[in-house]
């Protein structure tokens, strides 16, 4: 009996918790479909239901909304990001962790503070290094910044791959292989959770920043925009009363494949991040 | 710290003995770089030292020369622009850019170092190549070379190109907001249309005085506080909730784990931005919190105890100081506590169980063991990461600026006089001076300072990581 | 004095006119082309110009004074491939703007155009501008709180001809004061409303319980609603001090401001608003809150622009009404509020490479018909006397109680130091001077900040 009630509270606890955790999920999804396009104050479920918000974002583009264009200006950047990223924190995670040279750990020291800077500080500074290059306002110029300095970001890479036996390298070593041969072959395939890990992470930065967006792509043109500064434009003073609703919708739409990748990722992310940090 | 002198040491000996006992070949290196592997026969090698050497003095007189000629005044020619009101055309004239030149400066002592440090390695190399033909020993052959580069040099291949990225978008701006901390960079003198110039150590001392009327020096100690603060509550919350919500979830007496799990990752799974800004209208003045809090009453009872001003007629959620800055804290809570969890589930999953058996055999409650056992080997494991979130936390601007940007009004007067508010992180309050009061001078001080304290903070903990062999073992 | 240094400038102008003229004069091709369609407009203004203003330099005297130079004919003869601009209007602007692009463009058809338009608001034009002004747009529209920073900037093309309408004479001269920094026109006017009023229903308030902010608080009390005003706002607890008489005010360097809010009678404001805000039925609200809280009921009247107007009128029916601010009590005293007049402005950018073409556009879309245009589409208060002479523009209450106010208001003309302060001495008073500060050291404090001297 008491094991009974133990359970039913226990349960009752996590339900409890969770509806916290979701109802400002709920409040944007139900606004989404909202006929009232500001903010509704005193009714947490629109009076009246329409997809006219998602049809103005798929259907109706005009200077302000242009969410198709958003969203495909978002995945290409977003692809490139992925690729160029994962492939700089793989060819650094791999240094770091299984070659021996002289300055290593020196060179190490410096990454990790030098990661620790954060980007809004120098993003003045970057957006005139990219505008001598003529690369502002340019989606080239935002994968440059999503993905340039990604090699900083190795350490948790170079975790899991501390974790993978050296002898495999050895052997192959004893065999004739070339380092590059090696890391080809034997590392990367067996570097997976760590690199779907890093394809993944990687791939939501530009879905998810608005600050850099919002000063490189300054021509004000949307078609130009980011799904981010999309969003956060239709929020601005003018805007707001208008555009709430459909901004709720927006976010839906986003959230879908992402929350889908999130869901892949979960195992991954939990294990390279374990993986990556299991030492002392 | 001595290994290190020695390394230098190491380092400018090996030129000078590179010069003094070199042959003709390796001392023409010096003036033209290809010459000592045109003497070893080694000519692909010899030519493109030489094409290196020949496109730096192209760099120097065509880019490098013209900037650094300014870099000492940072311009003096002002922009000047003249309309003719009857060809409607307008002639500009030859006008200079104090923040190009200064980047284009820092780019070019950049690149002149870095050919320094080439041109040393030029030398030894040239160098060496001398004694193992003295020695009759073995001459790669270009071919050689390269494969190298995919053997015992596959370090430099690999780390060739993330190094080009992170100069790029990480070393260079640094060294910029370095150099613009020592100028008067401000609104009053902004390019084009204006100069500026180095002003030394002034910016520094104006953010530790505290005169009457420029406050920076009092709002500076504040609002470093509370960013400390911030991030000790902020990494600490999360921290403890995540791996208790993972313990309860994981515990066996729990029904479908994983179906709850994916409840709390949904909440994740909208990217921040969105939540953040939704949250905000959320708990706005006049928003769907507050119309609910009103109707079942909970305003009038926290009026009553004085928790609410009772000129109010709402809650004050993101608009009061203390409110607003519990109330920051628990939607980062919020935000955080999903990530934590899969991180702790992660870990939990690999605890050794025989360590908890034992100690329950031993009669310990379960409190006793999340004190004694988990916690511990939590702390053990994820240590690092614990540190690299309360650096990130400081440097938290998303949750701050999207949470409080337009929405809170400072009440401390002194802050307002230098624009800060009392629920700013030192990076928000810095992005505000940049992008509405285009006080870069002064930007770029606190950014120096607060790259100082991560730094701090990661060094005393990174060491521990990095310098102790412990990588190793795992492997 | 402003007449007087446009004058200067013109004599000046038209001195460079003859020199390049003399010295050119060969490469200027005649007017052949002269494009008669188009052209109409540019003599109109001459044509008027004596008649209009008894001391009225014509400023676009350049464009008819030469014999046979049209500067707008040779523009079209010298310009050769196509003429590549970009706009910035606020969201809420661009069906217009594109149609008036596209009109221009047809105005125009001898050249090729590329001219494509952002989205940039008004508010933050300033923001995205100075960031990086070689970047920004070649044209844009922005408030004209922000022509001083903009002007210091070096951000704005100063207005030294005009070709196809007098800016000066046929714009209100608020409008053109508003445009102009130490006697020079900087931009050209595009609206007149961008200042604040009183917006309220007339079903709780009658018109002469409007008069009186003390009233109005008793009758909305009464009913059971709120009046909404962003008190922690200087550009609107500007309306307060400045109606008691108590001074604000750039100084002579375009930076620094001089402010006397701390003198006597000073403190009485800050316990008018005190006691104002005291009630719980004046209550202190952002302008978006105001925007839900009309539509929900709540508010019965409110302090803002014509910006709000559709909302209210939405909200209110047939009860939508708005005048001029009320008086309030300080010190025993009846004291009118105060605002800022406030106008809307497009600017060129001196970086444009086709600053020539860029002129002519933003003449384009401040002229009589863009402008009625503008009213007809959004309702918002032309500044060019034609168009606001227009019998609709005068029926608009919006409008109407903008001009009622307009006898109180003052161009808004502050240093960046004034913003923050002024801000959290609203937000103190409206929150009930919570620490119990003394109101003269706050005030102390707050001008303190106010007048900082910029480094």
């Amino acid at each position: 009996m008491k094991k009974t009630i133990n359970s039913i509270l226990r349960h009752l606890v996590l339900l409890l918790l969770a509806v916290v955790w979701l109802i400002p999920i709920l409040w944007l999804f139900v606004t989404s479909f909202s006929a009232y396009k500001g903010i509704n104050t005193s009714h947490f479920f629109p009076e009246d239901w329409t997809m006219d918000n998602y049809a103005q974002l798929f259907l109706r583009s005009d200077s302000i909304v242009q969410y198709n264009k958003w969203f495909m200006n978002t995945l290409v950047i977003a692809i490139f990001t992925c690729l160029i990223s994962t492939v700089l924190v793989l060819m650094v995670s791999y240094t770091m962790s299984k070659l021996r040279f002289p300055g290593r750990k020196s060179l190490m020291s410096f990454s990790i503070i030098l990661n620790m800077f954060p980007g809004v500080l120098s993003m003045i500074a970057i957006y005139f290094i990219l505008k001598t290059f003529n690369l502002t306002n340019s989606h080239i110029g935002m994968i440059i910044v999503y993905s340039a300095g990604a090699g900083l970001g190795f350490l948790i890479c170079k975790g899991f791959m501390d974790t993978i036996s050296v002898s495999l390298s050895e052997a192959a070593r004893l065999e004739g292989a070339s380092e590059a041969k090696i890391f080809w072959k034997i590392i990367i395939p067996l570097s997976k959770p760590i690199i779907v890990y890093t394809v993944i992470s990687s791939f939501l930065v530009p879905w998810g920043d608005f600050v850099f967006a919002k000063l490189m792509l300054n021509s004000g043109i949307a078609t130009d925009w980011t799904v981010a500064i999309g969003l956060f434009n239709m929020l601005g003073k003018s805007m707001i009363n208008k555009y709430f609703s459909v901004f709720c919708a927006g976010g839906v739409v986003i959230s879908v494949p992402i929350s889908i990748l999130f869901l892949i990722m979960q195992k991954f992310y939990v294990e390279g991040i374990t993986g990556g940090s299991v030492k002392g | 710290m001595k290994k290190a002198l020695n390394a230098m040491g190491n380092y400018f000996k090996n030129i000078g003995i590179a010069f003094v006992k070199g042959d003709v070949w390796v001392k023409l290196s010096a003036v033209l770089m290809g010459a000592g592997y045109l003497a070893r026969k080694q000519v692909i090698n010899g030519i493109i030292m030489f094409l290196v050497e020949a496109l730096f003095v192209v760099l120097c007189v065509g880019y490098a020369a013209p900037n650094l000629a300014k870099f000492g005044t940072l311009g003096t020619v002002q922009f000047e622009q003249v309309f003719d009101p009857l060809t409607m055309t307008s002639t500009v004239n030859d006008y200079d850019n104090s923040f190009l030149i200064l980047l284009n400066s820092i780019i070019a002592l950049f690149l002149i170092v870095v050919f320094i440090m080439f041109w040393i390695a030029n030398m030894k190399a040239v160098y060496r190549l001398q004694v193992r033909k003295e020695n009759g020993e073995h001459i790669n052959t270009f071919k050689e070379d390269v494969q190298a580069l995919f053997n015992e040099k596959f370090h430099i291949t690999l780390l060739t190109l993330p190094a080009i990225g992170i100069i790029l978008m990480n070393i260079l701006p640094i060294l910029v907001l370095v150099a613009v901390a020592f100028t008067n960079y401000d609104q009053q003198h902004m390019p084009p249309s204006a100069l500026f110039t180095w002003v030394g150590w002034s910016n520094f001392k104006s953010l530790f005085t505290d005169s009457v009327t420029v406050t920076f020096g009092y709002s500076f100690k504040k609002v470093l506080t509370w960013t400390l603060e911030w991030a000790v509550l902020a990494t600490f919350t999360t921290y403890i909730g995540g791996i208790l919500l993972a313990k309860f979830i994981n515990n066996k007496k729990t029904k479908m784990p994983k179906m709850w799990r994916t409840l709390f990752i949904i909440a994740i799974a909208v990217p921040q931005f969105v939540t953040l800004l939704l949250v905000r209208n959320f708990f706005a003045d006049s928003g769907i919190v507050n119309t609910f809090c009103t109707s079942i009453g909970l305003t009038d009872f926290l009026k009553n105890v004085g928790l609410v001003p009772s000129n109010l007629s709402y809650i004050p959620f993101l608009t009061n100081p203390g409110w607003a800055k519990v109330m920051i804290v628990i939607i980062n809570i919020w935000v955080g506590i999903p990530y934590q969890m899969l991180i702790a589930t992660g870990v939990l999953m690999n605890i050794p169980e025989d360590q908890i058996e034992s100690a329950r055999i031993d009669g310990a409650n379960p409190l006793q063991i999340f004190i004694k056992i988990t916690m511990p080997y939590m702390l053990f494991v994820t240590g690092p990461s614990l540190i690299t979130d309360f650096v990130k936390n400081i440097n938290n601007f998303n949750v701050i600026y999207l949470l409080t940007q337009d929405v809170y009004v400072t009440s401390d007067q002194l802050l307002a006089n230098s624009n800060a508010k009392e629920v700013d992180l030192l990076v928000t309050w810095l992005f505000r001076l940049t992008n509405e009061y285009y006080n870069y001078k002064m930007a770029s001080v606190i950014g120096i300072i607060v790259f100082i304290i991560c730094a701090a903070f990661t060094l005393v903990t990174f060491t521990r990581t990095i310098k102790g062999d412990k990588e190793e073992e795992f492997q | 004095m402003k007449k007087k240094v446009l004058a200067t400038l013109l004599a000046t102008a038209m001195t460079v006119g003859c020199l390049t003229g003399c010295g050119g004069g060969a490469a200027e091709q005649p007017a052949a082309e002269a494009p008669a369609a188009e052209a109409p407009a540019a003599e109109e203004p001459a044509a008027e110009a004596p008649a209009a203003e008894e001391e009225a330099p014509a400023v676009e005297a350049p464009a008819t004074a030469e014999e046979g130079t049209d500067p707008v004919a040779n523009l079209i003869a010298a310009t050769t491939g196509t003429v590549t601009l970009k706009v910035w209007a606020s969201e809420e602007d661009q069906d217009l703007t594109t149609k008036l692009l596209d009109d221009f463009k047809a105005a125009y058809s001898d050249v090729t155009f590329d001219i494509t338009l952002g989205a940039e608001s008004e508010s933050t034009a300033k923001d995205t501008v100075l960031t990086d002004v070689e970047a920004a747009a070649d044209v844009y529209a922005f408030a004209d709180d922000q022509i001083n920073d903009l002007v210091n900037a070096g951000a704005l093309q100063e207005v030294v001809a005009n070709y196809t309408f007098d800016v000066v004479n046929e714009n209100a001269t608020g409008a053109v004061e508003a445009a102009a920094v130490d006697g020079k026109v900087y931009a050209y006017p595009m609206t007149a409303d961008n200042g604040y009023f009183m917006f309220y229903d007339s079903s709780v308030f009658s018109e002469s319980d409007v008069q009186s902010l003390e009233k109005m608080i008793e009758v909305a009390d009464a009913a059971g609603k709120k009046i909404a005003m962003d008190i922690s706002n200087g550009w609107y607890i500007y309306a307060f001090f400045q109606g008691a008489g108590l001074e604000l005010k750039l100084n002579d360097d375009g930076l620094t401001n001089t402010c006397t809010w701390n003198a006597a009678g000073g403190t009485d404001v800050a316990q008018a608003i005190l006691d104002l805000t005291a009630s719980n039925v004046l209550v202190d609200m952002s302008d978006e809150d105001m925007a839900t809280q009309i539509a929900e009921g709540n508010v019965a009247a409110c302090v803002n622009g014509t910006w709000r107007a559709e909302t209210a009128a939405e909200a209110w029916g047939d009860n939508y009404a708005a005048t001029k601010l009320p008086t309030f009590k300080a010190g025993g005293k009846d004291c009118q509020m105060s605002s800022y007049s406030g106008y809307k402005l497009v600017g060129v950018n001196p970086h444009s490479a086709n600053v020539g073409w860029a002129m002519l556009l933003a003449e384009f879309l401040t002229n009589e018909s863009a402008q009625t245009a503008r009213f007809e589409a959004r309702g918002l208060g032309p500044s060019n006397l034609n168009a606001a002479g227009s019998d609709a523009v005068q029926a608009n209450p919006a409008i109407a109680a903008l001009a009622e106010q307009a006898a109180y208001a003052t161009p808004q003309r502050v240093g960046g130091n004034f913003w923050s302060p002024a801000e959290t001495l609203g937000q103190i008073l409206a929150s009930g001077n919570p620490d119990g500060t003394d109101l003269q050291e706050l005030l102390d404090t707050t001008v303190e900040g106010i007048t900082a001297p910029v480094e």
